[in-house]
């Protein structure tokens, strides 16, 4: 599913869309372990956040934006070119 | 203490009281929420490149502020020959701020400025074409080639050795590359965010400005949280609006094809015979984004998201070029000359802009796991992307970060990460056609003939891999300051393509980027204050009514204040704009352009071009510190951004062609970057009753550039650099007095620099000031203010080292300083209560009263001043 579709063939869209889906319902319906609310401690931590350093982050998106053909556009915030 | 105070102590303690309680009673209505957990929601939002979530990434009110820098490799030409030409390099600088506004309301900000300079490829051809020659100077060869290109009847390219004039076999490719002037992007976006118990909604937007694309977007997000927050879900929306205005390069677009555009470019001829071509386009970006976090266990989380963009209209860039090469198999091939190579045929060569197609969709889909690991307290991140686009490009991103505390506020990651790409269905290095080059009967090519309706040879639309490496650090000191700094290696390859057959290795390269931070959390004192957690604080809260809150400072007035506690610490941001518009002043007159070319460029020779406007922007943090109550140290980075547009006035000979100016039309310069970092010392000489005073000494290093040139190679203005260059000495003397709601201050200060020229060979004059103010408190928590200024500064002692154009009076030495009165007229608001409490933000307009100049220069607009500080 990952490997680079040969040229021409059509978008491997539906697949993934619908393994996402299914991946996802799985894991949240599929009763995963209950935390108590005494035992978030752990996940509560700095380096347990989704993103630690979050404005760095931006800063490496924005770099790899202007130089790779993935990365740019993809976050739902819109922002100019400054592609140098 | 008096009476009112002590009063208005125990309301204080009261407002706690009772805001403790409500903070309990709000705890069991919503079911027990806890700090860690309300901390988790909140991190679990921080989804990877989606902007909703970093408004709420941290569960505290905070402010900060970045500063990042990239530079790329030296591009390789060929034969281990390097581009003479500066690598791409960028200052990034990043101001954000988030604030709960009223219980549920959020708002967040942010600022990003990048400014941006040097080489990048703007096309692609076989090396044996000639047109990236190192020693060709100028912009036109490079598109057009020395025209010994050759092939034979299998499409084997041949390169001919110059000296000996034998043709050889040489499929290899090169890039050409091309350079600019400095330009500056400034974009600035804010979000309003209003939170439930279980869902949560915002709206943002912004807008992104630099000189040939101007873009603002709109968005909003939506959060649920189901299953006692164990599971989130998320979903965005975004608009952007972006149009393009990019001014084609007059030297060289004489030499390429631009005729599918023909509708979108608007010619503006130049007086000097040299027409300018802007290219206009109009792009809309739609955008939507589904996430879902999910808590696996006390250890672990995992979330992931799908998003689709939508992009139409022109998606192209207006700097990229393709070369089409026709080769004619029915033309009579010329004898090569040389043994053993067949009849060589003569290819057409054509440069043409770049198409793209107008409309791209993309999709994304990635996965984030988060791991504790409870024997090291640290947390490994992993996360996957996979992108498709009906481009052709199909992309995966593998990231790994290990998160590791390692104690008395420290922590540590170092993170990697891959990243792969397919090349799009219209990329390629140049095109090959195996037929004669169409033309119309003019000569010019006739793109309708042309089997292709899409192409580009933008490297960034190839097939290659990318493996970056790097560190972040953070430091915590006490509970609201935390500094961060970053390094990355990046390496571009074509040989790192997963799955191989990407770019030759001509198109390789790579770049390192560091960036450094603080950042603030701004309810970490007022939550000592009002908890009543100590005794210190409390006596901080005191203070702050003395000093910040008592006795308000004009915005401009710098070094005007100090903390008299020892181990406080206080952080603060300072902006200042200037603006020069207007006449050409002579002394303090005005004078007429026909003075100025004739005079202005120091007798000998005219000015081609004179200045008519230049703004400066200054960004500075204060970071002082109390080591004893007669003592403050304090440190100041700085960072600069000028532009200037410049004017061609009549009369005035051309500018020369070599000198960068020659764009056509009016030039326009930027620069941009790191300026000079103070270090200074205040020591208190006394404070007696309503009396204050005193005294600093401070040293300012030279970090901030002053060898910024054109793209031609020459200096930049001396005005436009972006430091001095020389180690300074700055002392000042201070005063402030204060009674009731009145307070007044006088100020004494200089900048000597102690080296008599710096590396380039000039050094800025000295500089002396002296201001007065005084100040009214309106409200408890407003003054206004006053404030007369007299400043001094020589003219510029030597001039650049090496061999410099002077195009107008901005490149002469004797053309800057003067003699400067100023009114500043000022507001300043210190928060007087809850959870900005001690904030302090202070605006002044500095308006010019008179000018004496030396030599010849653009009359002043005026300045305003801003600064936000806040102490601990």
């Amino acid at each position: 599913m990952f490997q680079s579709r040969p040229r021409g063939s059509g978008p491997a869209l539906p697949a993934w869309c619908l393994s996402f889906t299914l991946a996802m319902t799985c894991f949240a319906l599929a009763g995963c372990a209950e935390v108590k609310p005494w035992e978030r401690g752990h996940l509560a931590k700095p380096q347990m956040a989704m993103e630690p350093y979050p404005e760095q982050a931006a800063l490496r998106a924005h770099t790899y934006g202007g130089r790779e053909a993935a990365t740019g556009g993809q976050s739902t915030s819109g922002g100019g070119c400054g592609c140098y | 203490m008096n009476k009112h105070r002590l009063h208005r102590g125990l309301l204080r303690r009261l407002a706690c009281l009772l805001k403790a309680r409500k903070r309990e009673a709000r705890k069991y209505a919503t079911g027990g929420e806890s700090a860690p957990l309300r901390a988790l929601t909140a991190a679990a939002l921080a989804l990877p490149g989606l902007s909703p979530a970093t408004a709420q990434a941290a569960p505290g009110d905070e402010a900060g502020f970045q500063y990042g820098h990239y530079t790329e490799g030296q591009r390789q030409l060929y034969l281990g020959t390097r581009s003479k030409y500066n690598p791409i390099q960028v200052d990034t600088l990043l101001g954000s701020g988030k604030l709960t506004l009223m219980d549920r309301w959020k708002f967040a900000f942010h600022y990003v400025q990048d400014t941006w300079s040097g080489a990048t490829p703007i096309a692609t051809a076989p090396l044996a074409f000639g047109g990236n020659h190192q020693t060709v100077s100028g912009a036109s060869p490079y598109l057009q080639g020395k025209g010994v290109l050759r092939y034979d009847r299998s499409f084997n390219t041949y390169r001919r050795n110059e000296t000996t004039g034998d043709y050889v076999k040489d499929n290899r490719l090169v890039h050409t590359l091309s350079a600019a002037s400095p330009e500056t992007r400034m974009q600035g976006d804010f979000r309003l965010g209003y939170e439930w118990d279980e869902s949560a909604f915002n709206l943002g937007g912004g807008v992104s400005n630099e000189p040939d694309y101007y873009s603002n977007f709109v968005n909003t997000d939506a959060r649920w949280d189901f299953n006692q927050k164990l599971t989130s879900v998320d979903l965005g929306l975004s608009y952007t609006n972006s149009e393009i205005n990019a001014k084609l390069n007059p030297e060289a677009s004489q030499y390429f094809d631009y005729s599918s555009y023909t509708k979108q470019i608007d010619v503006i001829p130049g007086p000097d015979a040299t027409p300018t071509r802007i290219i206009n386009g109009l792009r809309q970006d739609w955008s939507t984004r589904l996430g879902v976090s999910q808590v696996l266990n006390k250890d672990a989380v995992l979330a992931g998201g799908m998003s689709y963009t939508r992009s139409t209209g022109y998606l192209a860039n207006p700097y990229k070029m393709v070369e089409f090469i026709f080769v004619d198999p029915n033309q009579t091939p010329e004898d090569a000359g040389t043994p053993g190579i067949p009849p060589l045929l003569v290819p057409q060569v054509q440069a043409v802009m770049e198409r793209r197609p107008d409309e791209r969709n993309q999709f994304s889909w990635d996965a984030r796991y988060v791991q504790f690991i409870e024997s090291l307290d640290a947390a490994v991140h992993l996360d996957y992307r996979f992108f498709h686009d009906d481009w052709g490009i199909n992309a995966h991103t593998f990231e790994a970060d290990w998160v590791q505390p390692v104690g008395d506020g420290w922590t540590v990651t170092p993170r990697f990460r891959y990243y792969s790409q397919d090349e799009a269905d219209f990329y390629q290095p140049y095109w090959l056609f195996k037929n004669a080059e169409p033309t119309f009967s003019n000569g010019k090519i006739d793109l309708s003939k042309v089997p292709v309706s899409n192409y580009s040879s933008d490297h960034r639309l190839s097939g290659y891999g990318a493996i970056g490496t790097g560190i972040s650090v953070s430091k915590a000191i006490g509970k609201a300051i935390q500094l961060q700094g970053s390094f990355e290696y990046y390496t571009h390859a074509g040989g790192l393509k997963l799955g191989g057959g990407g770019e030759d290795s001509y198109a390789n390269f790579n770049f390192y980027q560091f960036n450094a931070g603080i950042k603030v959390d701004l309810s970490a004192p007022s939550l000592m204050g009002d908890l009543g957690l100590s005794e210190h604080a409390g006596h901080e809260g005191h203070h702050h009514e003395h000093h910040a809150h008592g006795a308000p400072l004009p915005a401009g007035v710098m070094f005007g204040h100090m903390m008299e506690q020892s181990g406080q610490t206080m952080v603060g941001y300072r902006f200042m704009w200037s603006l020069q518009d207007g006449d050409i002043l002579h002394g303090s007159n005005p004078v007429s352009d026909a003075t100025v070319i004739d005079q202005g460029c120091g007798g000998r020779q005219k000015c081609s071009l004179l200045p008519k406007d230049m703004s400066m922007y200054m960004h500075m943090l204060d970071i002082m510190y109390a080591p004893t109550d007669w003592l403050n140290l304090m440190l100041m980075p700085q960072f600069m951004d000028m532009d200037m547009n410049l004017r061609q006035p009549p009369g005035a000979p051309p500018p020369p062609s070599e000198g960068g100016h020659n764009h056509g039309g009016n030039p326009h310069h930027a620069t941009g970057g790191v300026g000079d970092v103070g270090l200074y010392a205040l020591f208190k000489l006394f404070t007696f009753q309503h009396h204050h005073m005193h005294a600093t000494l401070g040293l300012s290093a030279p970090t901030g550039a002053v060898d910024l040139k054109l793209v031609s190679g020459d200096y930049e203005h001396y005005g436009m650099q972006l430091g001095s260059g020389t180690w300074d000495f700055k002392p000042s003397l201070t005063y402030t007095g204060q009674w009731d709601d009145w307070s007044w201050g006088g100020q004494l200060s200089g900048t000597h620099r102690m080296e008599s020229e710096n590396e380039v060979g000039f050094a800025f004059g000295d500089i002396f000031q002296a201001s007065l103010w005084g100040s009214y408190k309106f409200m408890d928590w407003l003054s206004g203010s006053v404030r007369g200024i007299y400043t001094a500064q020589g003219a510029i002692n030597g001039r650049y080292k090496a061999p410099h154009q002077i195009v107008g009076p901005m490149d002469m030495p004797n053309s800057y300083g003067g003699r400067y009165w100023d009114l500043g007229m000022g507001l300043s608001a210190v928060v007087p209560s809850g959870t900005f409490k001690g904030n302090t933000l202070s605006v002044e307009w500095v308006q010019p009263l008179q000018d004496d100049v030396n030599g010849y220069q653009l009359e002043r607009d005026g300045a305003l001043n801003a600064t936000w500080s806040i102490a601990f």
